[in-house]
């Protein structure tokens, strides 16, 4: 449904500014059109839009005599009148901007930027800190794995013989961005709870995990003891005033690190290596209907929420087992999150009918952020239709992930999308792991396509 | 809400026998100056006009809606008219208005109480039952317990 937003404004504030909300307030209510009324009179600013709402809205209103920060308004489509005209005809206003031409494709960009970056600051807690960790993990892992797929066209074995560039690729992504990705994950973790004074107690904690074999869980677990440790340290320790420059530097890092390390070594390394062990032998010794299974799951939680908790669960869970050399769960959910993007486009393409000009347009945007992994290019059209959307986006995840671990494809880098797939040896299986996406997109499209209904009859939704 | 605390007997002209726009005016005006509302009869006149010419103040469905805002202004306040001559008032939708209601706003934040009821007020002209019941006031007492009904 088109949304409309109207700001109503007069010099006195008492009476047109209102009476001009409510007129326009009645006319909507009469059209079954969704409209938010900021009034900006002399009690002040009432009903003020969000940055959210703004984006979100089809077009906007201005009945005013007065400023009403158009600034706001940049990029949106605004029918601007006379408040006195907002009372008079109300209707006609209404009819107005809801005829205005959509905003550019330029701006589907900007709205799927702005989903992303509310998502962002609205985390809060362990999800946050563990995002930390994570977004600062990727990098490594993105180079490393790259790097070492690369160091494969010189053949599977060829970093094995010393001195060649195989092996110094295998040195630079192996030995060193591989090795550094559980330590980083842990210790920004760690500085996500505590800031600085939780960097170093996070990093051991995390070099520790990774040499006790207890990969990125034992990294994820080192990573919050130390963060929660440093923080209590940083809380509790009282110390006379001149000696309390010695906190950060000398007292927390050695006793945080001290319990962290001792409680790696000695009770939770072992364990969590063993759970590492064993999930690690089930992923590589996977029938193939536990396999589909798994990429069904994996799948859908991709789809599920677009680059939210539950997407970003699956992809954590992928990203972890590239440590310990475990590659299909990554293809399976890159691929699972191409497909939303890329099948919300096909649909607008199969039922033209069924998608306003606007929804066509970002479409066109969605395949590009698809192509990129990009999941959250699907966001707007889920935000506008989610009892369609998300089921439609779902199967065909589910499907592409299932196919996907069919196919055995395995996917040795976090991100890329298909700019990563031409990179020999980062893929395997290439031609079917693609023909998996291609399904995926097909019958994410094809549901989506069903389920639509044309757009004339869309109002009366 | 007690839109009724800004409207005083003396402000409240039923019939008014006056024909023309400035005439309605100015005997609206003495009536809030008579109630204590107006301190300064010609800053405030001076504050309607000006407003007048922005943009009428005739809301169309017979009503009108003069008001001020002026430092000619002590406490806010109302004033009612009910015209026995329907008048012309440049009005948007053309008609001539029966039925004048004035709004003294004063210059200085008094605190928003005041200004909310005159903004209940303005809101219920929207409201054609409201504006019908309005029309047949005969009674000042009549026009009070309308005015009560407004939350």
């Amino acid at each position: 449904m088109k949304k409309i937003l109207a700001v109503t404004a007069c010099p006195t504030g008492v009476a047109h500014t209102y009476m001009a909300a409510e007129s326009l307030i009645k006319a909507a209510k009469e059209k079954n059109i969704p409209l938010k009324v900021e009034t900006r009179g002399a009690v002040g600013v009432e009903n003020e839009f969000t940055e959210q709402e703004i984006a979100e809205a089809h077009a906007i209103i201005v009945a005013a005599d007065t400023d009403v920060l158009e600034s706001r308004f940049a990029g949106k489509p605004v029918v601007k009148v006379a408040v006195a005209q907002a009372i008079k005809n109300p209707a006609g206003l209404l009819e107005e901007a809801l005829a205005k031409q959509a905003s550019a494709p330029v701006d589907f960009a900007k709205q799927v930027e702005q989903s992303k970056s509310e998502r962002s600051a609205a985390r809060s807690g362990p999800y946050k800190h563990l995002m930390t960790g994570v977004s600062h993990m990727l990098p490594l892992v993105v180079a490393g794995g790259l790097l070492i797929a690369l160091s494969f066209i010189f053949g599977i074995e060829a970093f094995k013989v010393e001195g060649t560039f195989a092996a110094a690729l295998m040195k630079i992504g192996g030995g060193s961005a591989f090795a550094l990705m559980v330590p980083v994950l842990a210790g920004f973790i760690s500085f996500s709870i505590a800031e600085k004074p939780g960097l170093a107690p996070g990093l051991i904690g995390g070099m520790l995990a990774s040499s006790i074999g207890a990969g990125f869980l034992g990294g994820i677990l080192a990573g919050f003891l130390a963060g929660y440790t440093a923080l209590f340290l940083k809380k509790n320790i009282k110390l006379p005033r001149n000696l309390e420059g010695l906190k950060p530097i000398l007292l927390i890092p050695l006793l945080a690190s001290a319990f962290t390390g001792l409680m790696m070594i000695y009770v939770i390394g072992e364990p969590v290596k063993a759970i590492m062990d064993g999930l690690t032998a089930w992923l590589t010794g996977l029938g193939t209907t536990n396999a589909v299974l798994l990429g069904l799951l994996l799948g859908a939680m991709m789809a599920f929420d677009m680059g939210g908790p539950v997407n970003k669960a699956a992809y954590t869970f992928a990203v972890g087992l590239l440590g310990s050399e475990v590659y299909g769960p990554m293809a399976a959910v890159m691929a699972a999150g191409m497909t939303p993007p890329l099948g919300l486009f096909l649909a607008t393409l199969l039922a033209k009918n069924k998608f306003t000009k606007e929804e066509r347009d970002a479409g066109k945007s969605a395949s590009i952020l698809g192509i990129s992994f990009i999941t959250e290019g699907a966001i707007p059209f889920a935000a506008g239709d989610p009892f369609r959307v998300i089921p439609s986006i779902m199967v065909g995840s589910a499907i592409t992930g299932a196919l996907s671990m069919a196919f055995g494809a395995t996917l040795r880098a976090p991100h890329g999308g298909v700019f990563v797939l031409p990179i020999p040896n980062a893929v395997s299986h290439l031609g079917l792991y693609a023909l998996a996406i291609v399904i995926g997109t097909v019958v994410t499209a094809v549901m989506l396509s069903v389920l639509k209904k044309p757009v004339e009859q869309r109002n009366q939704a | 809400m007690n839109i009724n605390a800004l409207l005083d007997e003396k402000a409240i002209f039923i019939p008014l026998t006056s024909t023309d726009k400035n005439s309605i005016i100015a005997n609206m005006i003495d009536g809030l100056a008579a109630s204590g509302s107006v301190s300064n009869k010609e800053a405030y006149m001076d504050a309607v006009l000006t407003r007048e010419s922005t943009g009428s103040t005739g809301i169309g469905f017979s009503v009108a809606i003069p008001h001020g805002k002026s430092s000619g202004v002590a406490k806010a306040g109302l004033a009612f008219a009910k015209l026995s001559t329907p008048t012309d008032w440049q009005s948007l939708d053309g008609e001539p208005v029966k039925v004048v209601f004035m709004i003294a706003v004063p210059e200085a934040a008094e605190g928003n109480e005041h200004l909310k009821i005159l903004i209940a007020l303005s809101r219920k002209l929207i409201d054609s039952e409201f504006r019908e019941k309005l029309m047949a006031v005969e009674h000042s007492d009549q026009l009070k317990s309308l005015l009560a009904t407004i939350e």
